[in-house]
């Protein structure tokens, strides 16, 4: 019966965080080169809108997932020629973005399907690999996820790997800490920028699209939540580090899933604190570990040539 | 920082004071333009929607009065907002911050300060709410002094933390929750007991309008001579510019950075307590939706100015009550006003390179 509860809560606690493991690994690239993409929250609900239209439209979850990258990359382009381009103040522009994608989703949302539509949109299958099934305790609930869900830990490694062992990864990493030293050295501080802030969109649009057409099957008003705040929280709390950051994915999406697990165990918690919970341990998270790791000394920091 | 030659930056600022006021009333009649393309496109009728918008906007006594009051609500939040950024600080809380005043001053209008005289009775709730508000806000103001807690992250947080606690309070019989009768068992608070209502100004032809409206001018005037003529005014523009300058020249830049938090969530406070006083009269869970978005939008349009704050707010005002009718009679989501103002929010951010040259941040 615990047993049993767990592996449910272990399920839903990972399913949580898959949606934040893509949205703060391409964040924390697009930092580590210098830029804050506050819309982040607004480009992973654009995906989420766009991938369950096209999915329901089309019946392929595959081509949803592919109209909802398109979005979010659009979006982080917009954001990109503001924030690089621009230099226009990056918080302010995100939180534009957010809502105008809060705006656009409801009311897209109201006009194409209805106030009251709950039909389920075409979805992905979960895998239900049989090798990793056997584990125990853990092993049901990790072999009981959908393929995106596997992908997104493909990308925190392909991401480690960018900035580890790529030129490219250390044009980002030189560009983050001292632009004006790495565009004396040739890097084009805008191009590095630009492909920073695309790569945070295509990884916020998969977890975008993975909350409609992988998660949910359906589409709800202002169903991100905050998640994407929420993996701003996790890449600060995370040190501007892969690992570490997929490490505070993880677990907010545990503190989410608590909300499910404590009143199944019939515990006299009340769920309005618990829907707290995630935010309250970042805000501890990042008051009381951003001091010890330093973040990119040029984020936020908009760069202009020849000053 | 960039700033070659002081006396030419000077001057190309002056030369282009006229952009400042021009940007914003250009962006908000593209972001308007757009909206209503974006209703012609659904297929409504434009007019019938333009109809209902003014209705609602203007319609009667009642609608006015009820505009205003949104106004008023939006105005303070749009207060906090400027006098944060007085010291380049963002606070972008204004949601948690009403929301905590809300519920405090419904706390203390339910519990004790109804039996109080001399209007002491709505006196009391207004200051609770505006203190917890205070507190919201000072609480991020202290991170960032102590920890170095960027204020956008910290501020956005906290109202993700406030919005569950206004829902617990509602949801529990011990703490607001009114007793279920056979009449309604919805999770919402008693309503405020007579005497802790904000009085109403003209209680003869029907208007809501009360006197929140002399508590936010009054507002107005006074963050106005503050930003503009006092030391402390020029300090905390100080504080913004250069903290380490700052602090060489012996101000204590935390105190200053505290205090400028505090005042803002103190502004978001007395917001909400005066949604709940002067309108609302009971706490809902989602009370404050989406005033701490506006009133947020309200304090960029206003560029830092206190007059400008006003304005923006009666416009917001204006367009929350037209949208809101608009859904309702003419059937057109009330949503179309969120996207004209993300899309007024990053057309001015976006021309921030034309009126304000020097860099950012």
């Amino acid at each position: 019966m615990i047993d049993e509860q767990m592996a449910v809560f272990i399920g839903s606690g990972l399913r949580l965080a898959v949606p934040i493991i893509f949205a703060a690994t391409g964040e924390m690239l697009s930092e580590r080169a210098g830029v804050l993409n506050l819309s982040l929250d607004g480009m992973m609900l654009m995906s989420a809108f766009t991938a369950a239209l096209a999915s329901w439209a089309t019946g392929s979850p595959l081509i949803g997932v592919a109209a909802g990258v398109l979005v979010a990359t659009a979006v982080a382009a917009a954001q990109a020629v503001l924030s690089v381009t621009l230099r226009a103040n990056q918080l302010v522009v995100g939180i534009g973005f957010n809502i105008l994608a809060l705006g656009s989703t409801t009311f897209l949302y109201r006009e194409i399907f209805g106030p009251l539509s709950r039909d389920p949109i075409p979805g992905f299958a979960q895998l239900n690999l049989p090798w990793l099934a056997h584990i125990p305790v853990i092993g049901p609930a990790l072999a009981n996820q959908t393929g995106l869900a596997y992908v997104s830990i493909l990308m925190v490694v392909v991401t480690w790997l960018i900035l580890k062992y790529t030129s490219f990864g250390l044009a980002v990493r030189a560009v983050g800490e001292d632009p004006r030293a790495a565009d004396k050295a040739g890097i084009s501080v805008a191009r590095t920028r630009y492909l920073g802030v695309l790569y945070a969109g295509i990884l916020a649009g998969l977890g975008g699209a993975f909350m409609s057409v992988a998660d949910s099957n359906t589409f709800t008003e202002n169903m991100t939540k905050g998640a994407g705040y929420l993996a701003i929280t996790a890449v600060i709390f995370g040190g501007w580090n892969p690992w570490y950051t997929l490490a505070a994915c993880l677990l907010f999406g545990f503190a989410t899933a608590l909300q499910f697990l404590v009143p199944a165990l019939q515990l006299d918690v009340p769920v309005a604190l618990l829907l707290l919970l995630p935010y309250l341990l970042a805000l501890v998270a990042i008051a009381g570990f951003v001091g010890k790791s330093r973040q990119p000394s040029a984020l936020t920091i908009p760069f202009e040539r020849g000053g | 920082m960039v700033m070659k030659n002081p006396k030419l930056a000077q001057g190309t600022r002056r030369k282009l004071v006229p952009l400042q006021v021009l940007v914003p009333i250009v962006s908000t009649v593209i972001a308007l333009g757009i909206g209503l393309l974006i209703i012609a496109a659904t297929g409504a009728s434009v007019v019938e929607a333009i109809e209902a918008f003014w209705d609602g906007m203007a319609g009667s006594d009642f609608n006015i009065g009820a505009s205003i009051n949104r106004a008023i609500s939006l105005a303070l939040v749009g207060l906090g907002f400027i006098f944060a950024s007085r010291a380049n600080l963002t606070n972008v809380g204004g949601e948690g911050q009403i929301a905590m005043g809300g519920m405090f001053a419904t706390a203390a209008a339910l519990h004790g300060a109804g039996g109080l005289p001399l209007g002491l009775a709505f006196i009391v709730p207004l200051a609770v709410g505006t203190v917890a508000g205070a507190v919201w806000g000072g609480l991020a103001g202290f991170l960032k002094a102590a920890r170095g807690t960027n204020e956008v992250i910290s501020t956005l947080l906290l109202s993700f933390i406030a919005l569950p606690l206004v829902y617990w309070s509602v949801e529990s019989f011990h703490l607001l929750r009114k007793p279920i009768s056979d009449v309604s068992s919805l999770p919402e608070s008693a309503e405020i007991p007579d005497s802790t209502k904000l009085p109403l100004l003209f209680p003869d032809n029907g208007s809501p309008l009360h006197i929140g409206l002399l508590i936010a001018a009054i507002a107005v005037v006074v963050v106005w001579l503050v930003l503009k003529h006092s030391t402390l005014g020029l300090r905390l523009r100080a504080v913004g510019l250069n903290a380490t300058a700052s602090r060489r020249a012996g101000m204590r830049t935390s105190f200053y950075v505290i205090l400028a938090m505090t005042v803002s969530g103190g502004l978001g406070g007395l917001g909400g307590a005066i949604m709940i006083l002067g309108q609302q009269l009971y706490l809902t869970s989602d009370f404050s939706s989406g005033y701490g978005f506006d009133g947020l939008v309200v304090g960029l349009l206003s560029r830092g100015s206190a007059v400008g704050v006003v304005i923006g707010a009666l416009l917001f005002g204006f367009l929350r009550s037209g949208s809101i009718n608009m859904e309702i009679s003419a059937h057109v989501p009330s949503a179309v006003v969120l996207i004209c103002q993300g899309l007024i929010v990053i057309v001015i951010a976006g021309s921030a390179i034309l009126t304000n040259r020097k860099v950012t941040r």
